[in-house]
């Protein structure tokens, strides 16, 4: 029950921050809350915030997928390549989410079959994948994509949503239902929080997590592929560094590092945070290094914070017995 | 009659020489309120923090009461941040937004919407490689000029026997120094380079620590490497101080574009006899004259156009030679510095 009142009280306080956060802003500049800005507002990180629901199932799963930003990078290289060389864009389209499964299969392979952690396989994929972007690209930029893909990318698709912001607000919706309504949602939590556990109770602890890491790796090239529409070309140092954006979102959403913990809603509140704190600050004409500090900072107390409150009440609760 | 004549002459004279140029220069009406942004390939680098102090210059000399924005992103995070600052300006509805590109054609879509939106993008120091969305380009120096003296540098420090050199670049995608590299691979077809060798191109990312470790790791790929040429000022640094700690500055010497303050050691103790540079306050001066001409409707950015910078001089709009529909204005000229003049330059 305590940890149900904490995860409570977590949202509780994001959605204060937000409040505030909001409010500072729309007080702060004047183009806000203009309907242009906040598709902006989204649009500038849409890449990130998708990949940021999967990471969410890897974490509280008790995993970590480092290798996310390379697989972006990877199924952009494998579509402008492939589209390059003369396919035609839906046939490049495939083949780079084809090839997102595969890192993710490959992830999932030493991860779940061979039992190594996760943070040395994920990392030895960043490197592994982002090395393999750069040789189908070398030093070049691909560009020139057909005017539908750039224009699905770059142009409101329904009212002023862009067809990247509605694919997230999608996947929230099914992930959600996954991780919060389903079985295989019940069994990340238990995998989770207590992997020897879940194997004596004959939960198939591979299979979750190869599931896991190939979900993580198809939405990551999905978001690749996004994020090549929306820039209209590519190159091989594409979304290079995301994964650390990435993480820092789940974290601050209440996600426990050690597994176990945490829930779509709080990840959805923190990506509100820091998509407006970060807005906010570059509509004030805060940039760089300056906007890097505030997240960090924010981060820390992410974890201060908590700890601290739960050492307040173990020592109240020490005093009363 | 000969009066008549002389007469006429004079008023000939008085006619083409400064009225001439009075009806042709496009020239800047000071005091006007315009915001402009100056937007570095990223922030914390020396050269655009001159280009920022010339801007400054200019912006005094224009009287224009709204401050300049000098805004960039991180070195990591440049594309990323780079389309960020530009959509924010966009959506703040400045005048002009000045670019030090570091996305190639990824900067495409930002900087397009900003154009619609009624804002001149002025790029300087690096274009956008397609040249879309872009209104002009201040470049600093000729870029076939580089690629020359980055050509002639080398075949100084070898002697005319010329040998084995590797060049450390910026960022793979980096428009101008591929620009650079590729002029300098044209010059060296020239017989008289016949005896340079290049070997390799590696790339730093303009980054000191990665910089280091490629330089130090072209020496222990080529035994016998004569010349680093690092057209790079974050490079150049970072490749001389790794040859000086591996005590390698006998054998292998550095040269490149860099900032004489920061290569004075260098120079001295003979790691980096020669390198080039140009003036970066000058570049940023040039580029906010130009911005600002054009966000005030005082020049279109249309070939032929000319113009006068302050202190600077006259200045025309011609098609880039090294794009296709790129429009471009010419700084240049560029100094190579050694020990005899490095000290002076330096202050």
């Amino acid at each position: 029950m305590s940890a149900l009142d904490r995860l409570k009280g977590w949202e509780i306080m994001m959605l204060a921050l937000l409040c505030a956060i909001v409010a500072l802003n729309s007080i702060w500049s004047p183009y806000f809350l203009s309907v242009g800005n906040i598709v902006n507002l989204f649009q500038l990180s849409i890449e990130k915030s998708i990949v940021a629901l999967t990471m969410a199932l890897v974490i509280i799963g008790g995993e970590i997928d480092l290798s996310v930003a390379s697989v972006m990078g990877l199924a952009a290289c494998v579509m402008a390549w492939t589209f390059h060389e003369g396919a035609p864009m839906p046939l490049a389209i495939l083949l780079a989410l084809a090839a997102g499964v595969l890192a993710g299969l490959n992830n999932a392979f030493w991860i779940a079959r061979v039992g190594l952690p996760s943070l040395a396989v994920t990392l030895a994929g960043l490197i592994g994948y982002r090395g393999v972007a750069r040789i189908f690209l070398e030093d070049r930029a691909i560009g020139g994509f057909p005017d539908w893909f750039n224009t699905l990318g770059q142009q409101a698709l329904i009212g002023p949503l862009t067809a990247a912001i509605l694919i997230f607000f999608l996947l929230f919706i099914l992930f959600a239902i996954i991780l919060h309504g389903s079985a295989f949602g019940r069994l990340v939590y238990v995998v989770g929080s207590n992997v020897q556990a879940a194997r004596y109770s004959g939960v198939r602890v591979g299979l979750v997590k190869s599931a896991l890491f190939v979900g993580s790796a198809f939405v990551a090239a999905l978001a690749g592929i996004l994020y090549a529409a929306r820039l209209g070309s590519v190159r091989g140092d594409m979304a290079e560094g995301f994964e650390l954006d990435v993480i820092t979102a789940v974290l601050l959403g209440g996600v426990s590092i050690f597994g176990g913990k945490g829930n779509l809603v709080g990840v959805g509140l923190s990506l509100l945070v820091i998509l407006n704190l970060r807005n906010g600050m570059g509509l004030a004409d805060i940039t760089g290094n300056t906007q890097n500090n505030v997240i960090g900072g924010l981060l820390i107390l992410s974890v201060l914070i908590p700890n601290m409150w739960q050492d307040l009440r173990d020592k109240w609760k020490g005093r009363e017995t | 009659m000969r009066k008549l004549l002389m007469g006429a002459a004079a008023l000939a004279l008085l006619a083409a020489l400064p009225q001439r140029a009075l009806a042709d220069d496009a020239m800047a009406t000071p005091g006007k309120a315009v915001s402009m942004v100056l937007l570095p390939k990223f922030l914390g680098i020396l050269p655009f923090d001159q280009a920022h102090n010339g801007a400054e210059e200019a912006a005094k000399e224009l009287k224009n009461p709204t401050p300049l924005q000098f805004l960039g992103p991180t070195p990591q995070n440049s594309v990323a941040g780079q389309i960020e600052i530009v959509t924010n300006a966009t959506t703040q509805g400045v005048k002009a937004i000045m670019i030090s590109n570091n996305s190639g054609d990824q900067i495409v879509p930002a900087a397009k919407a900003a154009q619609a939106k009624g804002i001149k993008v002025v790029t300087w120091d690096s274009p956008i490689p397609s040249s879309e969305g872009e209104d002009v380009f201040v470049a600093q120096v000729d870029f076939s000029d580089i690629g020359k003296v980055m050509a002639d540098m080398t075949l100084s420090i070898t002697g005319p026997g010329g040998g084995k050199f590797a060049v450390l670049s910026a960022s793979p995608d980096a428009a101008n120094q591929n620009a650079w590299i590729a002029a300098m691979k044209t010059a060296l077809k020239d017989p008289k380079y016949a005896k340079l060798n290049l070997v390799d191109t590696v790339y730093g990312n303009d980054e000191s620590e990665k910089s280091y470790t490629q330089a130090q790791a072209l020496v222990d790929k080529y035994p016998d490497l004569k010349v680093i040429m690092a057209p790079t000022s974050v490079g150049i640094v970072a490749a001389a101080k790794a040859l000086q700690d591996e005590k390698l500055c006998d054998k292998v010497k550095i040269s490149g574009l860099g900032l004489p303050s920061e290569m004075l050691a260098y120079t001295k103790n003979g790691c980096a006899p020669e390198f080039a540079l140009w003036s970066f306050v000058d570049l940023g001066y040039l580029t906010y004259y130009t911005a600002y001409l054009l966000a005030t409707d005082a020049m279109k950015a249309e070939e032929g156009a000319k113009f006068k910078a302050g202190r600077m001089g006259e200045f025309t709009i011609t098609k880039d030679p090294t794009r296709a529909k790129g429009l471009r204005v010419l700084m240049g000229p560029f100094t190579v510095y050694n020990k005899d003049n490095v000290e002076a330059a330096a202050k």
